[in-house]
């Protein structure tokens, strides 16, 4: 029951590498782009009809992938729209990443959804310039995009405006070296060993109980008044 | 007790109580040696395996797996350590009694192996002393086993005579690195050609910055 | 306790014969309470712990023995695959997938060359797919085996660990006859297999497969309808259909709430369509059902083997295009053309076209998906795993509210979760 595969493009392959390696993001080829639009998904037909303006370009990937690229300011209003709308039902978010091309080139914040009913998927890609790395969360709409999200800042920089919680996830919080998955970045971090190693060791394994980050329910707010603080605190802090 | 007396276990030349009271220590100790496995990635799987059914590390004295630093003799660090795990594998070792040995099983633990990167430590014997290193990526369970036995070996040439001047430990060192600034950029340094290569679609190559700003006080 | 009167009254005032309480001389709450409950405790479990599976660590906060939040703390194995792989050329990166997750190995090698596979627009031969599927369903049944191993452990069961790791040694030597590794096996290559399958080697998982099923009967017979098992799980750490797609949990944890979403039968790949298995799904969303399913999944895995044996067919098992495939040693040794060709590929690499190409297939954790971003080189400006136990695992938090500390434990072990992919 999978949906009818789209035409591929004339191009494949080891064609598309004789062609030579071209720019990932061509904002000249925009107005292009948007008069040959591949046809196929009927989410991107919708989601055109739906969000004109707000729909940049959309090709077709590895044969068959449907990517749309959208404006970053509208991104919760489409996904959304993508998640709620009974025809397109992309309930399960199966990916948020960012690819920086390097090269000044703009990084991209990719989400691949999938509709579970549906059984189609769907690549929404948004390209934010390197010295504006921000774009609202998504987490409202999926609870999933929590950790993904983080992960994005961690190792790209990019801020998640509305994330509940937006701190470093994989590397320590006391990080100085920057985000690591950006092209400028060594791959061998920006310090050198010893002062890596160094640094790595002052860290106190316990400096990380921080009950700050268990919200408010930190132990001494619900003292005093015995059990109902420690309920209401609860609920309170109840937003995941 | 005295034995630390120059002429009954001190510093001069071996007598005859000192050798049979060594041997008899170095036995206990050797044939008894409860590992504290400090497993992280993929070699901590073959660590279980040598455990497990087919190996069985029991038959060597490692009877129980002390999960409880402070109960191990011998620390296994078996797989990747990253810089955000150092502090938490040197105060293992800091909380292990005397004597302790510690073992480090795997390319990665032993030297970064492929993970020449940002966040890798390269080789854990800049932070605790290693006795004994296993090479392979995983090492299989004989391999283990073998370096355990290696750490019998160790053990059985230590002498009660020089005890205290082996195992001296000074308790400023606490959280610090083992090795100084230069050996651990000896010990670290670009090995081959791993970090070397280029990226072929275009990449501006950069290289470690030491700014005097972001080092530490 | 001013009072003459010197018995101790509990909180509950005392019941009369027909369950009215009676008037007692002290007013039960009156006694002062100590000042128990009026705060919270944090407990710290791991980066080193036994029972969280690898350097997971959570800081629970618990009320009493009831856990009121859990901050999972991650990042304690960040070895920074997907930066290395900037730096490796495609096929080099197959050695970098299988120490990703150590449990299922054969997967991940082959969850990334299809995903590049398909990037360069390659088509692997028959008998390379078929290969490929026995590898990774006899790679599902080696995790959930150590899954099983673990969470016995974690039960408080020790001999289903030793059954499971006996059945684990067999594979372990069938990785071993194929590759040479135990566990580092990187089994693929772009466009086919690192070698063909060694002599008899198919024999061997077939034996596997056949023996199986009487381990995972005996184990059936100690866990499932066992008294201890069934208290600490059924009930344990449920969450429903709704809950469990929009935290975008995958796999058995899914299937386990009652959704039937198994990319295997969604988005078949490699055939998948033509071979006869179930998909099992719960239908409390609990620990019980996480486990029920994955018991189901090792016999529908068995299913599959079988029937893949069946098919093999002969015929080379690498892509017969010499920009992709290496020429053999043989030709190698014995004639220039062919050395310059192995010498012009080894250092060259395989270039891939400037695209993005998505690619998932249904891992041992759950959904499992390679993001691969060419840019006409030979190495990828962006390789990305969607790691499933890390979306899983972001659940836990939910799971576990409410809960005895105790039951963390099972949750955590019910969601079969491998640290080498949570960090990366
Ligand atoms: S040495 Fe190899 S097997 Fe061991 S942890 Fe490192 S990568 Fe894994």
């Amino acid at each position: 029951m999978t949906r009818e595969p789209a035409p591929a493009p004339s191009m494949s392959g080891f064609d598309l590498v004789a062609a030579g390696p071209r720019e990932a993001s061509d904002p000249s080829g925009t107005a292009a782009a948007r008069e040959s639009v591949p046809p196929g998904n009927p989410s991107v037909t919708a989601l055109r009809g739906h969000f004109a303006e707000a729909v940049f370009r959309n090709r077709i990937c590895a044969g068959d992938e449907d990517v749309v690229y959208v404006d970053p300011e509208r991104i919760t209003d489409i996904l959304g729209w993508l998640h709620d709308d009974a025809d397109q039902h992309y309930d399960h978010l199966a990916d948020v990443t960012a690819v920086d091309y390097g090269g000044g080139r703009p990084l991209e914040v990719v989400y691949q959804l999938w509709s579970i009913p549906n059984r189609a998927a769907l690549r929404v890609k948004c390209e934010l310039p390197l010295d504006a790395l921000a774009i609202d969360s998504v987490t409202g709409i999926w609870a999933g995009a929590n950790w993904l999200e983080r992960e994005v800042y961690d190792l790209f920089g990019v801020h998640f405006n509305g994330h509940p919680d937006l701190r470093r996830i994989l590397m320590p919080d006391n990080y100085a070296e920057g985000h690591p998955l950006r092209k400028d970045f060594p791959l061998r971090g920006r310090f050198s060993r010893a002062e890596q190693t160094r640094r790595a060791l002052t860290q106190d394994p316990e400096d990380y109980y921080v009950p700050g980050e268990i919200g408010e329910r930190t132990p001494q707010v619900v003292e005093g008044d015995g059990g109902a603080g420690a309920d209401s605190g609860a609920a309170g802090g109840d937003d995941v | 007790m005295g034995l630390d007396k120059p002429g009954l276990l001190g510093s001069g030349t071996p007598t005859f109580l000192t050798t049979r009271l060594d041997f008899v220590v170095n036995w206990a100790r050797r044939n008894s040696l409860w590992p504290m496995p400090f497993g992280t990635a993929c070699c901590a799987i073959e660590m279980m395996a040598s455990a497990a059914s087919d190996y069985d590390l029991a038959r060597f004295g490692m009877e129980r797996m002390s999960f409880s630093p402070r109960q191990a003799d011998v620390l296994i660090c078996a797989g990747r350590v990253p810089y955000k795990l150092a502090p938490v594998l040197r105060r293992i070792w800091d909380q292990m009694m005397q004597p302790k040995w510690c073992i480090s099983m795997g390319a990665c633990a032993s030297s970064g192996g492929v993970f020449d990167v940002y966040s890798m430590v390269q080789g854990i014997d800049t932070i605790v002393p290693v006795d004994v290193y296993i090479p392979g990526c995983p090492p299989r369970p004989e391999g283990l086993i073998y370096g355990l036995m290696m750490v019998q070996e160790k053990i059985r040439g230590e002498s009660l005579a020089n005890h205290t001047a082996l195992r001296a430990e000074d308790p400023l060192a606490t959280g610090r690195p083992r090795a100084g600034d230069e050996e651990v950029s000896d010990l670290t340094g670009p090995f081959g050609n791993s970090t070397h290569q280029n990226r072929v679609s275009g990449l501006v190559e950069t290289d470690a910055i030491g700014r005097a700003e972001d080092r530490l006080p | 306790m001013s009072s003459a009167v010197d018995y101790v009254v509990g909180r509950n005032p005392e019941m009369g014969p027909d369950g009215t309480p009676v008037p007692s001389p002290i007013d039960p709450f009156d006694v002062p309470e100590p000042e128990l409950g009026s705060s919270t405790m944090l407990v710290n479990i791991g980066p080193q712990h036994p029972a969280t599976h690898g350097v997971l660590r959570l800081v629970v906060e618990l009320d009493g023995e009831t856990v009121v939040s859990v901050v999972p703390r991650l990042g304690y194995l960040h070895s920074s695959f997907e930066k290395l792989g900037e730096y490796r050329t495609w096929n080099q990166i197959v050695t970098l997938t299988d120490r990703m997750d150590y449990l299922a190995p054969l997967i991940y090698n082959c969850a990334y060359v299809m995903a590049v596979e398909k990037l360069m627009g390659i088509e692997v031969t028959d008998r390379c797919r078929v290969a490929r599927v026995i590898c990774m369903e006899m790679d599902r049944i080696f995790s959930h085996l150590l899954w099983l191993g673990t969470w016995s452990i974690d039960v408080g069961a020790f001999t289903p660990f030793l059954y499971a790791f006996q059945q684990r040694e067999k594979v372990y030597r069938l990785h071993e006859a194929l590759t040479g590794a135990r566990i580092t096996t990187s089994a693929t290559r772009i466009g086919g297999m690192m070698a063909d399958l060694p002599e008899g080697w198919a024999r061997g998982v077939r034996e596997f497969a056949d023996n199986l099923p009487a381990t995972l009967d005996e184990v059936d017979a100690l866990l499932t309808c066992n008294a201890i098992h069934v208290g600490r799980t059924q009930g344990i750490g449920a969450i429903s259909a709704e809950e469990a797609v929009n935290y975008g949990l995958t796999g058995a944890n899914l299937r386990a709430s009652g959704v039937p979403y198994d990319v295997r039968k969604d988005r078949p790949y490699y055939d998948y369509e033509s071979y006869d298995f179930e998909v099992p799904i719960g239908c409390h969303g609990d620990c019980y059902d996480r486990y029920l399913v994955r018991m189901e999944e090792m016999r529908q895995s068995i299913r599959i083997l079988h029937q893949a044996l069946d098919r093999l067919p002969d015929g080379p098992m690498d892509v017969e295009d010499p920009r992709i495939s290496l020429p053999s040693k043989t030709d190698c040794m014995s004639d220039m053309e062919s050395m310059i060709h192995h010498f012009k590929l080894i250092t060259e690499g395989i270039p891939a076209p400037a695209e993005d190409c998505w690619f998932s297939i249904e891992g041992s954790k759950g959904e499992l998906g390679m993001y691969v971003v060419g840019d006409g080189g030979p190495k990828p400006v962006r390789w990305r795993i969607r790691p499933p136990s890390f979306v899983n695992l972001s659940a836990i938090p939910r799971l576990a509210e409410g809960h005895l500390m105790a039951d963390l434990i099972m949750i955590n072990a019910s969601l079969d979760i491998v640290l080498g992919e949570i960090d990366r």
